[in-house]
């Protein structure tokens, strides 16, 4: 019991860690990183959809779901994903591998802590 | 735009036309360069995506590494929605003070010696997605100096990108009239700084013939962009029949003694706060210059190395440098052999170029690039050189206003306009600190220092 309570600890320390990391993301740092790394192919405002869709609203969104934007994939189309803030930082981290088949041509953002900023960019923009 | 379609006073007047239109048609009339190709909006409204994106500054040609990749693409990216228009316009218009008026044999016409202002150029642009693999850019120009239309630029592409093993490659076919044309960085002729230059300037002294061919040529090229990183391109380029050349308005290079090869090897990393590419590039040809005197050709082997660094970070602040190294080994059995016109039958040319930017808000910008010609010394060839070199070197400085070309810009994607001074300065032209100007009097190369103001729009 005391060794499963100690575990159960470091992992409810874990978690708490890993949302704090996330959390303390600095949408003022994640917008120059979406300029960085985002910017070319989406925009941030409402409506206005490059080769990718907008991302205002991205969080929370459905895949696919951008209603004037046709240049989805059907793997993006089909994938079912609901884009809650660690699925975007799984996805933004390797795109391919969360949606294999899909249109993105982006490698990846290793940065922990600048996905988590340009999520809590992402979130702000309501 | 003719960028850098500046005759040269002393050559012009100093051996005579003759000369000019046996050798340095092919080597060194900078007229035959075709225009400056450069910001298409039909691309942004293609796209959806800002002029910011592909181009530094907010206005073209200096490719951002978005750009490159749109190039490379074949020009088909698309926002999805169809019904986008592939037309484009442009107007470039300046005024042109040389610090001491030129002579009158080396004068413009249609124009004075100095202070002159023209509409320097009015373009059409057919440039656009075609189909899902095939995308134009094509650029027909009248030229408000010299009062003619011609075709001036054409890249008809192909593209496609596929899977080689577990990497990501594009492969591409361009059809085009132009050996560097087809280049994605901003090292090489055509897409160098300056990027607009007024056709009263004095120009940069010789150049090697892949710069030289503007117009006149018809190229098949295929290219490679593997893994994102390794670029590679060859292309196989003929000069145009007489009546092909008359049709367009172009300039005539001679003809081609076989086939000109072009060729491009390069590196690219783009880390998405900064980039750079590192590359190698060549071209080779045999040129008879006289189509009524055919089966001698000179001979031209071009050779060079260049470099870019950008960095882009949020694209407040951008800074860019873009250097380039160019030799040219010429061999001219024509107009050595032939025509006795030449004092070697080997010769050589260096060329240097360099240029650093700085960009704010991708609003301001400000440019300082220099230029540094040397060659064999050649009397017979270099006429107007008092000491038989072409030695022309100097610097060139602007400063420009970009206001629109954002997201957020008023009349986005359609209102885009450039509004700049440049300042050219000479230390050496056509050998040294002074050469023989077309009227056959002495003239400082200082003589030659520009100031122009421009005004550069796009619809």
């Amino acid at each position: 019991m005391k060794k499963y309570s100690l575990w159960s600890a470091v992992f409810i320390v874990s978690v708490t860690l890993s949302q704090q990391s996330m959390a303390a993301g600095d949408p003022k740092k994640g917008k120059d990183v979406f300029a960085e790394e985002c910017g070319d192919c989406h925009s941030a405002t409402p409506g206005k959809n490059k080769k990718g869709p907008s991302l205002f609203g991205a969080i929370g969104r459905k895949a696919g779901a951008v209603p004037d934007f046709s240049g989805y994939s059907e793997a993006m189309k089909q994938s079912d994903i609901t884009w809650s803030a660690d699925k975007v930082d799984s996805y933004i981290a390797q795109p391919r591998k969360v949606v294999p088949g899909g249109k993105m041509k982006y490698d990846g953002l290793d940065d922990l802590a600048a996905r988590a900023d340009v999520i809590a960019y992402l979130s702000s923009l309501k | 735009m003719r960028a850098s379609s500046a005759k040269w006073p002393g050559i012009a007047g100093g051996l005579g036309l003759r000369i000019v239109g046996k050798i340095l048609c092919v080597t060194a009339l900078l007229g035959l360069s075709a225009s400056v190709a450069n910001a298409v909006p039909s691309y942004a409204r293609q796209t959806g995506s800002d002029c910011v994106s592909c181009h530094v500054g907010g206005y073209g040609p200096q490719l951002t590494p978005y750009g490159m990749n749109f190039k490379l693409g074949g020009y088909t990216d698309t926002d999805g929605k169809d019904m986008k228009i592939p037309l484009s316009a442009m107007l470039v218009a300046n005024w042109t003070r040389t610090s001491k008026d030129v002579a009158e044999a080396d004068k413009l016409e249609y124009f004075g010696t100095n202070n002159n202002a023209a509409v320097q150029e009015v373009s059409l642009f057919l440039a656009g997605r075609m189909t899902d693999n095939i995308g134009t850019f094509i650029q027909s120009t009248y030229s408000g100096v010299e009062k003619k239309w011609a075709l001036d630029q054409v890249d008809m592409r192909f593209a496609r990108s596929l899977k080689l093993g577990d990497k990501d490659a594009t492969l591409g076919l361009s059809l085009n009239n132009n050996p560097t044309l087809t280049d994605p960085f901003n090292t090489l002729a055509q897409w160098r700084f300056p990027y607009v230059s007024s056709d009263f300037n004095a120009g940069f002294g010789p150049t090697p013939l892949m710069e030289n061919l503007g117009g006149s040529v018809a190229g098949a090229n295929a290219y490679m962009l593997f893994d994102k990183n390794f670029y590679a391109e060859l292309g196989l380029y003929d000069t145009l029949s007489t009546t092909g050349l008359n049709m367009i308005n172009a300039g005539d290079a001679g003809k081609f003694k076989g086939v000109g090869t072009y060729w491009r090897l390069a590196y690219v990393k783009d880390m998405k706060r900064d980039n750079f590419n590192i590359g190698l590039v060549g071209f080779n040809a045999k040129v008879q210059p006289d189509r009524s005197d055919l089966g001698t050709a000179n001979d031209y082997r071009d050779l060079g190395i260049d470099a870019a660094y950008q960095f882009l970070g949020n694209r407040e602040h951008i800074f860019t440098v873009n250097a380039s190294y160019m030799k040219e080994w010429q061999t001219l059995n024509y107009t050595y052999s032939n025509l006795a016109e030449a004092d070697n039958l080997k010769n050589s040319l260096n060329q240097f170029r360099l240029a650093g930017s700085y960009h704010y808000n991708q609003t301001w910008g400000a440019t300082a690039g220099i230029f540094d010609t040397r060659g064999s010394t050649d009397s017979l060839l270099y006429g107007s050189s008092l000491n038989g070199r072409p030695n022309t070197s100097g610097y060139i400085l602007q400063g420009d206003w970009t206001p629109w070309g954002k997201e957020d810009s008023w009349g986005a994607p359609f209102a885009n306009v450039r509004l700049g001074v440049q300042y050219t300065g000479y230390n050496r032209f056509m050998g040294g600190s002074s050469y023989i100007d077309g009227d056959g009097n002495e003239r400082r190369a200082t003589d030659n220092n520009t100031v122009m103001l421009f005004l550069w729009t796009s619809i």
